[in-house]
């Protein structure tokens, strides 16, 4: 008896131990293309498709743009390989000044204070870079993302003429064009040209429009107007739109468009709060003596910063009220040492008010009427990114990890305070392989975000 | 006398031909749990105890069999006629495979192998007295896991370590020939050690880590009823008290950039962890001589486990004490097995003239097997990389042979595999965790 049993029970042992010792993984979640064919993929778009980050475009943050990070997903679904107009450096970068990126340093400022606060990398930008032609004819870019790109410039000749007022020098060193007027055309190359020459796309993601609005709202909506919303592609927005849909359609690309966040959430605007004044006694009293007579009035703790505004009575000054948003461009030091936005009111141009930020918002809402409505009528699929940009705002947990739209701290924003980091661009690229999915009925897998780098502590 | 034996052996040979059909029987239907594809755990609760229990399911409040008794049910302790000792071990090999939702990405742990182990010494002054006492250390609970480098969860854990040991002094007192009652208070000295990455860079793109560790003591009891309601039949009741572990002087330490060391200041920290109450009904049931069955039923009140916090002595603008909800549900687990006397032998003196046959067996050998079923205690929403706990069915398989009639051995071999899908509604993960364990243990008894 104990013969038979032991063999049995070492058998049924050995068995259990050798066939299951680790849990397999299961072979049954299909990675799937679904409707799209992703085999000549192009990605178009502006700074955060280019990989515009920290002020400047530099290698390492061109590598995790949203437009490489969306392309890495579909290689799993046949999409070919990534060819991007690579900066030479991984880390200096340039922006259209010819400034380096920035990282996390610390400064001292007027009060002798050291702090963290974004530094220039190094003295100068990249500035040959610009300069520099990385056309190939071999390998077409498979990322036209062009940071400042706004979408009725995709049919503008000028960004790729050097000596226009328009010229885009992130265009200018990728187009086939080389900084030379082609004989052939004796116009200068469009980005629509540069990515229908030679390229066939099959499927492309199209994420414009923020450039129409941003540079306005960065001047503190006294320069830089928004693209109206009527007229021809290449004037109008929705002409501009409406003629990139058309032609997906008619050349039989699939597309996953992007509708525009609100820019005004983004750190840039959002960080120095309207009433961050904050008054001892001695400076509540001179500050009262001074706007007394104009009946406003200041109390010990916080309040909100002074501001020029033509349309305030006589003066045209006023505080601010909730609600509004000072840039981050405003001078800092001077705001901590020289009384700026307090004895000295903030000018125009750091601020965005009540009425100005309605006709920002406004303008967003109507070029997202006009994506939605054609993109429904082409099926094209939509990435909704005002639900993520608003969704940070807010604040979300990933995988254990608070994202936030807090500038340096909330992990998602570069050091602009506009364009995303690598993480923020991995979380916006599964908006769009969502958004995919649900209309192509593909099973892409999403980014882990977390494999993506944030900010840089010293 | 002589014809007892020959009776004995004769029947035992009978059985023999008999239970072929039912071990056949038995053994087919545990492979077939081994291998059924859904399971499960409760909590971090480990029910490795004893070997004879193990090999019978994890069963045994009802059925005396060792010293272990004195942790599975003190009151049965006194209806055993001896003084032992046992040594005994289970080592706990388990993998956990996490599959994300989102990504597809799949990750494992490397665990170190767990050793729940338990040590027994049960005493009586003279034999057959009343009274008993004895001491039982073992640790039913506490684990260790640990996953691997990278993991889409290492901002909620990268590694757990959790002991608990108990020593439990117990006194046992048999109130007539059916009923015994037993008790004993329980010290548990315990630690914790939590590791979790912090998503914060430093200028080489390294992640921070938290490391929080500390040292834990509480104390409970435990108690149990046993009754001979006939010859076939035990009945035991046994509770084990919760016990509130708590951290006083907890380290926490901090690897962060440079420029965040004041927001993250190395200190002191609270904390406390509940090891909830156990109540365990079980019977035994004398089938015959050589076949023995056992079923348990716990209800264990992991209800105590509600919030897991961490109290920072020194708090920061980055550093705030956390709560995080665990939101615990009482539960059952049910638990059966058998035992079935392979082979029994009785020595006897060689006199010429008397034969005189031993009462206990000097040679035997016991065939066991069980399994049992787990309710999990975490609720959907709340289940975490610390436990990636589900509802639960188990094999196991035991052996265990006499060498003489002072020592033994015992063998035992317990097999799970648990899937769990689910988002956490604290930190998001989101993915399936699939977890596969098998526990050979052993142990080895002298007793007089």
């Amino acid at each position: 008896m104990v013969k038979n049993i032991l063999p049995l029970i070492s058998l049924l042992t050995i068995g259990i131990i050798f066939s299951s010792c680790k849990p397999k993984i299961d072979a049954s979640s299909v990675i799937s293309a679904g409707e799209i064919n992703a085999q000549h993929f192009v990605a178009i778009g502006d700074g955060t498709t280019a990989g515009y980050m920290d002020d400047a475009l530099y290698h390492d943050g061109q590598i995790n743009s949203l437009g490489a990070l969306l392309q890495t997903q579909l290689k799993l679904v046949g999409a070919g390989e990534i060819y991007m107009p690579l900066m030479g450096n991984a880390n200096v970068g340039t922006n259209a000044n010819l400034l380096s990126r920035l990282i996390l340093g610390y400064k001292t400022d007027c009060l002798g204070v050291t702090g963290l606060s974004p530094v220039r990398f190094a003295q100068q930008g990249e500035g040959s870079s610009l300069t520099t032609s990385v056309y190939s004819s071999q390998n077409k870019f498979t990322n036209f993302g062009i940071p400042g790109l706004k979408m009725i410039d995709t049919y503008q000749h000028y960004i790729g003429d050097p000596n226009d007022l328009g010229y885009n020098p992130y265009f200018g060193r990728m187009s086939m064009d080389q900084f030379t007027l082609p004989a052939w055309s004796g116009i200068w190359s469009t980005v629509r040209d540069n990515i229908f020459n030679g390229g066939n796309p099959t499927f492309c993601s199209l994420f414009l429009g923020i450039e129409d609005v941003l540079p306005f709202a960065k001047s503190g909506a006294t320069a830089n107007p928004m693209t109206q919303l009527f007229g021809p592609p290449g004037v109008g927005f929705e002409e501009s739109f409406a003629s990139w849909a058309d032609m997906f359609s008619v050349q039989n690309i699939k597309a996953v468009v992007g509708t525009i966040p609100d820019i005004t959430q983004m750190p840039y605007f959002t960080t120095i709060p309207y009433n961050g004044l904050n008054l001892d006694a001695t400076n509540a009293e001179s500050l009262n003596q001074i706007y007394g007579p104009l009946g406003f009035s200041f109390t010990v703790g916080s309040n909100p910063f002074m501001i020029e505004d033509p349309n305030a009575g006589a003066f045209g000054v006023r505080p601010m009220v909730e609600g509004e948003l000072i840039l981050l461009s405003v001078p800092l030091d001077s705001v901590k040492c020289h009384q700026y936005g307090s004895v000295y009111p903030l000018r125009d141009e750091f601020v965005l008010t009540l009425a100005e930020l309605q006709e920002i918002r406004n303008q967003i809402l109507a070029y997202n009427q006009v994506i939605r409505q054609y993109s429904n009528f082409y099926g094209l699929a939509i990435a909704e990114t005002p639900d993520f940009y608003s969704g940070l705002n807010d604040g979300f947990v990933y995988n254990g990890v608070s994202m936030s739209a807090k500038f340096v701290s909330g992990g998602a924003y570069s050091l602009d305070g506009i364009h995303l980091n690598p993480k923020g661009n991995a979380l916006l690229a599964n908006v769009f392989i969502r958004a995919i999915n649900k209309k192509y009925k593909a099973t892409i897998p999403q980014i882990n975000a977390l494999n993506y780098p944030s900010i840089y502590f010293p | 006398m002589n014809s007892n034996i020959k009776k004995e052996i004769h029947i035992n040979k009978l059985f023999i031909l008999d239970d072929i059909k039912v071990i056949m029987r038995i053994l087919i239907q545990l492979l077939f749990l081994c291998l059924a594809p859904s399971l499960l755990s409760q909590g971090f609760q480990v029910n490795f105890q004893g070997q004879k229990q193990q090999g019978m399911g994890c069963a045994g409040s009802s059925l005396p069999r060792d010293a272990s008794s004195l942790f599975y049910n003190p009151g049965s302790a006194v209806f055993l006629n001896e003084n032992s000792v046992i040594v005994g071990g289970t080592p706990v090999f388990a993998n956990v495979l996490f599959i994300d939702s989102a990504s597809n990405g799949a990750y494992r742990t490397n665990s170190p192998i767990g050793t729940p182990f338990s040590i027994y010494g049960m005493f009586q002054a003279k034999s057959s007295a009343k009274l008993k006492f004895g001491i039982a250390i073992n640790t039913p609970f506490g684990s260790t896991i640990q996953y691997e480098d990278g993991w889409i969860g290492r901002f909620a854990l990268t590694r757990l370590s959790l002991k608990a040991i108990y020593i439990q002094p117990t006194f046992a007192y048999r109130i007539s020939d059916n009923i015994g009652i037993g008790g004993g208070l329980v010290i548990s000295k315990g630690s914790v050690n939590l590791q979790k990455d912090l998503p914060i860079q430093d200028a080489n793109g390294v992640y921070s880590h938290a490391e929080l560790a500390g040292k834990a003591i509480g104390i409970g009891y435990n108690f149990g009823i046993h009754l001979n309601a006939n010859k076939k039949l035990n009945i035991g009741i046994d509770y084990r008290s919760k016990i509130n572990m708590k951290v006083n002087d907890g380290e926490v330490t901090f690897n962060v950039p440079n420029s965040l060391s004041a927001n993250f200041p190395n200190g002191n920290f609270t904390s406390s962890l509940p090891l909830p109450s156990v109540l365990t009904i079980g019977a035994a049931l004398k089938f015959n001589r050589l076949l023995t069955f056992v079923v348990d039923v716990n209800a264990v009140g992991w209800k105590v486990y509600d919030t897991l916090s961490f109290d920072y002595n020194q708090n920061t603008s980055s550093l705030s004490d956390t709560k995080s909800a665990r939101c615990y549900k009482n539960t059952f687990a049910f638990r059966g097995g058998m035992e079935w006397v392979a082979l029994r032998c009785y020595s006897k003196s060689a006199s010429n003239e008397i034969m005189v046959v031993t009462k206990i067996p000097s040679h035997e050998l016991l065939v066991r097997c069980g399994g049992g079923f787990g309710i999990s205690p975490v609720q959907n929403g709340y289940v975490t990389p610390e436990t990636p706990d589900a509802n639960r069915a188990y094999g196991t398989l035991g052996v265990g042979y006499n060498f003489n009639q002072k020592t033994g051995i015992d063998l035992s071999l317990y097999y799970t595999k648990v899937k769990r899908a689910d988002t956490n509604i604290e930190t998001q993960i989101s993915g399936t965790y699939t977890t596969i364990a098998w526990c050979p243990g052993i142990s080895f008894y002298y007793r007089w």
